[in-house]
């Protein structure tokens, strides 16, 4: 009997060291954090959610991460600031990203310190510009695209918003937004656009190799279309579509705009409505003609019983 | 005509039997695999049903590219088919036997109508193909030669594009797009419709027609439906309707 419980323990204790390890000082923060409720507001103003789902936190890619590697300072808050170092381009750039980031600034710049590569591409890109040299709010950093750093699942994994079958949904928390699409001259009606092209109806259907928005506009470092560097700008779009539709010409590319058919392109548009009228039309047509000839159909079965004709 | 019960007219020959089986099963398999693309339910999610049941995107797109081409094919074989029986003379042209849209057809459907509502005593008097028949050869006809053409155009676009003018780059796609697509949503109404009424749904051929498998239809019905061609057959070949079993 003592022996299986000592091999129950050491099993149990295994199990301890399988899960990803955690430093003392994140259960010593979690123990409060994982059971905070509600919201608090900073002394800025701005309110934030202070409990974080410790289950969800462990099994993140990042749940090994001790809290104050990211959290390095805490200015609006009453705990007591540890005492890690902030480099001096760490706070450099945790003031490029200010405007996105009301409350931790140095814990949004401190994904830098990882994932350096990715960052630089990305403070170069539409997104980056539009935040740290625009010092627009509402544009795209790091958490817009993958969720919150405490749950960031593998990219692989269905759970995490940057996946294949939920990257077209993410990029459509801002692109499908009309006024986001109004302050920065971009084309309303996307995703819906998408939607209807063989790309989204594929994609839809579930087809592994539908492209999504990332396949042909980049991700970290995209550009906006009219800029030389983007992969659909005019003069790229040929190696671009060319990934995937070998030998795609000028007139080719010109296939995939994400335009609604309006008024501005009036072939489709005239197209579209002539064969609505015709099939409505034709339709109509059709289902008056039957009735009518069922009802004499049946007329005739009953009411007038058809003369057999004399042989000849 | 002593029998003309159980006698029967060849109507259509074995040729034209194959060529109406071949456009049947294409027509079917074109239109479930292609609803799943028109109107797309996430293949992930209990929705996607009807595209796992033509065995997921991939083989669905397979079967349809499959079926297009074999229709094409059998719709070419159709045209090169007539045009040789046209001019070897095995086929004439003749007004009653013609599928050719005449004037006569737009009075017949007018006093059809009058007669479905009970304003005309007397059916019209149909050749070999009546106005709706003629309506039913022409729209696939149009059909696939759109459908066809849109379609190869889609499933080869790289190829396709060497061959469109620069000019119509920016809007030929999208034309061709919503041709494929409307034109197909035209011709599976059109047949759940009119086709099943007429060759399913009707007293006399319910639950269906037997002339596809045949090609005959009874003499009664040959008399009934298609007066003007009877008459024809009668006054050219009599003797065939003399001898039951070789008309």
């Amino acid at each position: 009997m003592k022996k299986v419980l000592l091999l129950l323990a050491l099993l149990l204790g295994s199990l301890y060291f399988l899960s990803p390890p955690a430093s003392a000082e994140t259960f010593t923060c979690l123990a409060c954090h994982s059971t905070m409720k509600g919201k608090i507001r900073t002394d800025k103003g701005v309110l934030i959610d202070v409990q974080i789902d410790e289950a969800r936190f462990s099994q993140s890619v990042h749940g090994g991460i001790g809290c104050t590697t990211c959290h390095k300072t805490f200015k609006d808050n009453p705990h007591e600031p540890p005492k890690g170092d902030v480099s001096k381009s760490l706070s450099e750039l945790a003031g490029l990203v200010s405007p996105k980031a009301k409350v931790d600034p140095v814990a949004y710049a401190a994904c830098s310190e990882c994932h350096g590569d990715i960052y630089k591409r990305v403070s170069e890109s539409v997104h980056g510009k539009n935040v740290m040299e625009k010092k627009q709010s509402d544009g795209a950093l790091c958490i817009d695209c993958h969720g919150s750093p405490h749950y960031i699942m593998p990219s692989e994994s269905k759970d995490s918003s940057v996946n294949k079958w939920n990257i077209v949904k993410t990029c459509g928390e801002c692109h499908d937004k009309e006024e986001i699409a109004k302050k920065y001259n971009l084309g309303t009606h996307i995703v819906e656009k998408y939607d209807e092209s063989f790309h989204g109806k594929k994609y839809k259907l579930g087809l592994p190799g539908a492209p999504t928005c990332v396949d042909c506009h980049g991700a970290h470092d995209i550009k906006k279309w009219d800029d030389p560097q983007s992969p659909v700008a005019w003069d790229n779009r040929i190696a671009t579509c060319g990934k995937c539709h070998p030998g795609a010409n000028k007139k080719f590319v010109a296939a995939i705009t994400h335009k609604p058919v309006g008024k501005h392109n009036p072939i489709p548009f005239y197209a579209e409505k002539g064969l609505i009228i015709l099939t409505a039309g034709t339709i109509a047509f059709v289902i008056f003609h039957v009735f009518l000839e069922a009802f004499a159909d049946i007329r005739d079965r009953v009411f007038r019983k058809r003369k057999e004709e004399p042989h000849d | 005509m002593t029998d003309a019960k159980t006698q029967e007219f060849q109507r259509f020959n074995v040729t034209f039997r194959i060529q109406h089986v071949i456009l049947l099963v294409t027509f079917l398999l074109l239109a479930f695999t292609g609803w799943s693309l028109k109107y797309p339910e996430p293949a992930l999610e209990h929705a996607g049903w009807w595209i796992r049941l033509w065995g997921g995107p991939k083989t669905a797109g397979i079967i349809h590219r499959v079926a297009g081409v074999t229709m094409v094919l059998d719709f070419l074989w159709h045209c090169i088919y007539v045009t040789y029986s046209l001019l070897t003379g095995k086929m004439k042209f003749d007004p009653v036997t013609t599928i050719v849209p005449l004037p006569k057809d737009v009075k017949d459907a007018m006093q059809n109508i009058l007669y479905f509502v009970g304003l005309s005593e007397t059916k019209p008097k149909f050749g070999r193909y009546n106005y709706i028949q003629k309506f039913d050869y022409w729209a696939p006809f149009w059909g696939m030669a759109i459908i066809g053409l849109s379609g190869l155009v889609l499933a080869f676009p790289t190829k396709a594009a060497i061959f469109l003018p620069q000019w119509s780059a920016n809007w030929i796609w999208e034309v061709f797009f919503v041709l494929h697509s409307d034109e197909a949503l035209l011709a599976i109404t059109y047949i759940l419709i009119m086709h099943f009424y007429s060759e399913h749904l009707k007293w006399e051929n319910f639950p269906m027609s037997m002339t596809w498998i045949t090609g005959k239809i009874s003499m009664d019905a040959f008399k009934h439906e298609h007066p003007l061609e009877y008459e024809l057959e009668l006054k050219e070949n009599p003797e065939a309707f003399k001898n039951p079993g070789n008309p």
